[in-house]
């Protein structure tokens, strides 16, 4: 009887192998209730040297530049074909010149820019100055070697836009400041911050969809009206070259 | 030559005041604005030459500045022959330091009558739309202007000062 009994040494739990083994089942038992998390986020450690870096980065971006460079052509063709299929306003693309901002006054009384092409470029006065945003505003005046622009900012500038959230046309007028205001003849239209502006397709001064600005805040009602105030997206004081469009409206 | 340059050193002068309006240096404004330059050039010269001599100059300046500027609304000539000609009825002071102080406070009001003058014109020519957002930047605008041009004028002033009466001198 004593013979046939065990020792106790040779007890599986005293084998250490043994535990080990069971702490490898648990962990493999955790691993599979996690769903792999534990190794994901190990592989998240070891893999972070070799992630793509900024020069991926710059590749992804300019391809998607690209991309959407090649989209807006396609969309633009295809507006531009539309346009004239329903005899609406276009906008000449073939000849835009590009000008260097020689003068800018924008903070004082008067708020213009002075630009170095002139009549000798084929400048005419009433071509559109735009710069990397949107609209900057109207050439007034041209000599043989330059050129004067009244910013939208000026409170000489009336400018017929376009909100396109709401689909309505109105009126955007420079007050001098940095913010021109928008002023919309519906005391009913639903206008909110973030609102985007442009050029109207009504507007016998502008070619149509021009990108102009955001709204940036609502006036109170005034009687038959509303008026906002829009954060252009073309800044003047910092855009150093434009483009005029020769505007065929 | 040399002799040509000396003699006609303040109407030389006289030619950048255009060419500094044009050139707006942005870091010597404060909110996007500028001194009022043509005072600058104003103030010596009619000091030096009385009013009459002040009020025609101040007029010629009006004209060239106006003509560089695209703003239909206002004019600076009525302004500038009124800084002209007051300008021109002030005496040189004895004492050199009271007199560069004198130069700022003085430039300093002649750009609060030009600036306000401004502010009217533009007042009138909007009133249709009663606006009171214009009237704001209008006097944001006019009281640094009226900042900068009193600031910089003792140092201006009385550099052009000396060389208009430098000129004379050489001239007689």
């Amino acid at each position: 009887m004593l013979d046939i009994r065990r020792i106790s040494n040779s007890r599986w739990w005293h084998k250490k192998k043994n535990w080990l083994l069971f702490a490898i089942f648990l962990f493999l038992v955790f691993v599979r209730i996690s769903k792999g998390a534990f190794y994901k986020d190990f592989y998240y450690f070891i893999s972070k040297p070799f992630w793509p870096g900024q020069f991926q980065k710059e590749i992804v971006l300019e391809s998607i530049s690209k991309e959407y460079l090649i989209k807006l052509n396609l969309l633009k063709k295809d507006n531009l074909r539309l346009r004239r299929i329903l005899s609406l306003q276009e906008s000449s693309n073939d000849y835009n010149i590009s000008a260097a901002v020689i003068s800018r006054k924008i903070g004082s009384w008067w708020r213009q820019i002075i630009l170095n092409k002139g009549s000798r470029d084929g400048v005419e006065i009433g071509n559109i100055v735009i710069g990397p945003g949107g609209l900057l505003g109207i050439v007034k005046n041209t000599s043989f070697f330059t050129s004067s622009v009244t910013l939208i900012t000026s409170p000489e500038s009336k400018l017929g836009v376009w909100v396109d959230r709401i689909q309505i046309n109105g009126l955007l007028v420079g007050l001098g400041d940095d913010y021109p205001s928008l002023i919309l003849y519906s005391k009913d239209a639903d206008i909110k911050v973030g609102d985007f502006v442009s050029s109207s397709p009504a507007s016998t001064l502008l070619p149509p969809n021009i990108p102009i600005g955001i709204v940036q805040s609502i006036d109170e009602t005034f009687k038959s009206k509303k008026t906002a105030k829009i954060s252009l997206l073309a800044k003047p004081h910092v855009i150093d070259w434009v483009q005029i469009l020769k505007a065929n409206i | 030559m040399n002799k040509f340059f000396t003699k006609k050193l303040s109407l030389i002068s006289f030619i950048f005041i255009p060419i500094i309006f044009l050139w707006h240096p942005n870091w010597l404004g404060i909110l996007g604005v500028q001194p009022y330059w043509p005072l600058f050039w104003l103030l010596p010269w009619s000091i030096l030459n009385g009013s009459i001599n002040g009020l025609i100059f101040g007029l010629f300046l009006g004209l060239i500045l106006d003509s560089l500027t695209l703003d239909d609304s206002f004019t600076q000539i009525p302004g500038l022959i009124f800084c002209g000609f007051l300008f021109g009825r002030i005496k040189l002071h004895s004492d050199i330091l009271v007199g560069h102080f004198r130069y700022g406070l003085i430039c300093s009001f002649g750009s609060f009558l030009c600036g306000t003058l401004n502010c009217i014109q533009i007042l009138f020519s909007n009133f249709s739309e009663g606006n009171a957002l214009i009237l704001i930047s209008s006097i944001k605008s006019t009281l640094a202007q009226v900042f900068l041009t009193g600031f910089f004028a003792p140092f201006i002033c009385s550099q052009l000062l000396r060389i208009f009466k430098f000129s004379r001198r050489k001239l007689q």
